[in-house]
């Protein structure tokens, strides 16, 4: 039995984006930017995609889409568009539970004489809007806020912000690309400027993602080139993945209505099987939290007692067992650090070394839920002999 | 279904070989998990990943870990004048590069400019070559790059990379190449051709769009390049964001089939190209841009006197689909900054044809498309004459 729940890593393509990319790779092969008719129909295919995609959030122009590679050039692009616009330094807020997407560009802005405020959280992984109102300064030009963070599943109150930002004339970037087509968004009615989403997390393909970027917010292009994507992104567009990219945010904006409750249905049900665990402890917000994102760490407890284990360990034990689940993001899973993220929320170094994420997506089953929790329950019993044997734990 | 038009447009895409779309699936369907990832989904992503790398790297005898994946070649040619800008302008901030070079390299060039960078656009001859003493009276001490595209995408000219590395190698000078059109189509050793960096995109050699790659050297000497796109650290820090096992799975086979078969397919289209040319040259007033063998065996890029250059790309359209120039700046109506480059007359610049031949091409399609053009030029030419 193998059982994937890494969705927040990368999903598993869906039939629908399969079949719509495969056609328009085997028959609309041209390049958008040509000027005869199979140059037009790859042009049309691209504008179908944006419009499906800028109806996922409410982007009522579908120019305000611009297509990129992926989640992480949508928010390089969304940073240092904005930042570059600038001859002189100023100042950036963002939240110290970012997606490294956003911490590392913000870094690099750092190392050029920007000012970066990282605002706190709490325990839980929250943002206090109170805290990014007294951070706000005269020459803070932009603030980038994670909406459902991919590590621990806490959702910010990303609408509450952003109006902030909006009160204080200062452009407000989220980055939803693990929250976009697992719970609505409308950019309406949030009020943001700008949004990063990737394809690949919401069932399309990899290699697709697409900044929304507010009519008249003005902003500089990463690379120069053939000027694509009104001059904002250049490179021959990935038409069949953009395309694939538009047919999976379609049926995600079609099916989020019953997916949305039924993830957090299965969700809740996997943190009960596992709440009688003493070893198990939830992170981030249980209430303000992503549909399909199930995290813990492993209690100090539990290190004492199973020597140099981290969140490692498990990955590696449920693979073992046919489950694919991760330590923290995947981006990171090469390193052994201790998660950041865990850090912002005061866990102590160790203890930040050992989470472990399991993400549902549109093809989890109750059934892979509860095998899911017994394995679990089975590997931690052989790591520590009394680790959930119901009975045995005092 | 209505009849298309030939496709005769292969320098701004190319389809995609079915070999290479079979060898993709099964990344999309049943081994989709993200290469950075810690189990067996991840591993199998990793592993075709490494596969893809060393194919790619062994098509221009480098090694594995001087691959590092893009979104494109224009990603690759920012990440390379960029990247080699930002970590090296301490050494000086002259870089060199050619009239004709494609907007993905001009631009960051001219972005460069604004930050205090001299750039020297080396000139071209009617021929669209560069001249080797130019190169080499230009570069000064401060100079930290130089960047000569393998093979135009307009006019197909390939330029001379081994004499050009050679040059750079003395001077000790960087030397990067956008071979966007050139993987796959003609040899490229980065050991023999003193190549410090290289653009490569799939979708120009039957590949899928969406990928491409930037070769940086890692010995003698080793390329210091600042990432471009900042985040989870993938591709040893050079280029963050999820690699895209399918897309290069794809490439590296496109690159495989490419490399493979290249001097058969080369000798197949060059005769497709003679083909035309021969249908064509019965036309008064018809020259060829560019050089007439140092070019890519695909590449017929021709000017025609006394055309309307617009119109005459209306009147083929419903029989062919080829270009005026080069498909990114096609939405521009300005000459071609490649043909003003070798001199020509801007309203001959405006009238010419860039045929793009490939794999798929057959000589049926190829005397169609002779036809047609004669024909439409002709039929014009009459009108013309008849007030």
């Amino acid at each position: 039995m193998q059982i994937y729940l890494d969705n927040s890593a990368t999903t598993k393509p869906r039939d629908e984006a399969i079949a719509t990319m495969l056609q328009v790779m085997s028959l609309q092969y041209g390049n958008p930017s040509s000027l005869h008719s199979w140059g037009q129909e790859a042009a049309m295919i691209l504008e179908t995609a944006r419009l499906q995609v800028a109806n996922l959030i409410n982007g009522v122009d579908s120019e305000s889409i611009i297509f990129t590679s992926g989640g992480t050039e949508a928010d390089n692009l969304a940073i240092m568009g904005i930042a570059q616009k600038y001859s002189h330094p100023k100042h950036l807020i963002i939240s110290s539970v970012e997606h490294s997407a956003i911490a590392e560009p913000a870094k690099s802005l750092e190392k050029l004489g920007w000012e970066i405020t990282r605002l706190p959280v709490n325990t839980k992984g929250r943002v206090n809007p109170l805290d990014l109102k007294a951070a706000i300064q005269p020459n803070t030009v932009l603030i980038s806020i994670i909406y459902g963070q991919s590590e621990i599943g806490t959702l910010q109150p990303i609408e509450t912000l952003a109006r902030i930002a909006q009160s204080h004339n200062i452009l407000f970037h989220t980055d939803a690309v693990q929250a976009a087509g697992r719970i609505p968004l409308d950019v309406q009615q949030l009020g943001v400027d700008l949004l990063s989403l990737s394809s690949h997390k919401i069932y399309g393909v990899q290699g697709a993602g697409a900044l929304y970027i507010r009519p008249g917010v003005e902003i500089l292009p990463l690379f120069g080139g053939g000027g694509q994507e009104r001059k904002i992104r250049s490179g021959t567009q990935a038409v069949p993945t953009i395309a694939a990219f538009g047919i999976a945010a379609e049926l995600a904006a079609k099916e989020i209505s019953q997916e949305t409750p039924r993830l957090m249905g299965l969700r809740d049900r996997l943190f009960d099987l596992l709440a009688d665990c003493p070893y198990l402890i939830p992170t981030g917000d249980r209430l303000y939290r992503l549909p399909h994102h199930v995290s813990f760490i492993l209690s100090n407890d539990f290190a004492l007692k199973a020597q140099e284990v981290t969140g490692k360990t498990i990955v590696r034990q449920l693979n073992l067992a046919g489950i694919g689940i991760s330590a923290g993001s995947a981006c990171h899973s090469g390193k052994l650090n201790p998660s950041p993220i865990l850090l912002a929320m005061d866990y102590d170094k160790n203890a930040a070394k050992r989470g472990i994420r399991l993400t549902l997506g549109k093809d989890t089953t109750t059934a892979d839920i509860d095998w899911t929790a017994m394995v679990i329950k089975q590997v931690l019993t052989r790591l520590i002999p009394s680790c959930c044997h119901y009975a045995d734990v005092k | 279904m209505f009849q298309r038009p030939i496709y005769l447009d292969c320098h701004a895409t190319t389809p995609m070989d079915k070999r290479v779309l079979s060898a993709m699936l099964p990344y999309f369907t049943e081994y989709f998990g993200n290469p950075s990832s810690l189990h067996q989904y991840g591993w199998e992503a990793e592993t075709a990943v490494q596969q893809g790398r060393e194919i790619i790297a062994n098509a221009i005898n480098a090694t594995p870990e001087e691959i590092v994946f893009t979104s494109g070649a224009t990603e690759a040619n920012n990440l390379a004048i960029k990247g080699v800008a930002e970590a090296y302008f301490s050494q000086g901030k002259h870089i060199i590069t050619v009239a004709t070079e494609h907007r993905a390299v001009l631009d960051p060039c001219e972005y460069l400019q604004t930050l205090g960078f001299e750039i020297t656009y080396l000139p071209v001859n009617s021929e669209g070559l560069i001249d080797l003493e130019k190169l080499e009276t230009a570069i000064r001490p401060d100079t930290i790059l130089v960047s000569v595209m393998a093979a135009n995408n307009e006019i197909g000219v390939l330029q001379p990379l081994k004499e050009i590395g050679e040059i750079c190698h003395q001077h000790q000078v960087l030397f990067h190449t956008d071979a966007a059109q050139a993987i796959a189509k003609i040899p490229l050793d980065v050991q023999e051709m003193s190549l410090d960096l290289m653009s490569l995109t799939a979708h120009k050699v039957y590949g899928p769009k969406g990928i491409g790659a930037l070769y940086v050297r890692r010995r003698n000497p080793r390329v210091k390049l600042a990432p471009q796109l900042h985040g989870g650290g993938q591709e040893k820090n050079r280029r963050s964001g999820t690699l895209y096992t399918p897309q290069i799975v794809g490439f590296a086979k496109a690159v495989e089939i490419g490399i493979n078969n290249m001097a058969k397919e080369n000798q197949y289209i060059l005769q497709l190209r003679e083909k035309l040319w021969s249908i064509l040259q019965q036309l008064e007033g018809i020259s060829l841009n560019g050089h007439p063998t140092k070019r890519l065996s695909g590449n017929l890029n021709v000017s025609v006197e006394g055309i309307d250059g617009a119109a005459l790309l209306l009147g083929l359209k419903s029989i062919v689909a080829v270009s005026s120039g080069s498909a990114c700046s096609s939405t521009k109506i300005a000459p071609s900054h490649v043909l003003t480059a070798l001199g020509r007359a801007e309203k001959l610049a405006y009238a010419s044809l860039r045929f793009g031949i490939g794999r798929f091409n057959t000589v049926a399609e190829i005397e169609t498309v002779g036809q047609a053009v004669l024909s439409t030029v002709k039929s014009f030419r009459q009108k013309a004459v008849l007030g």
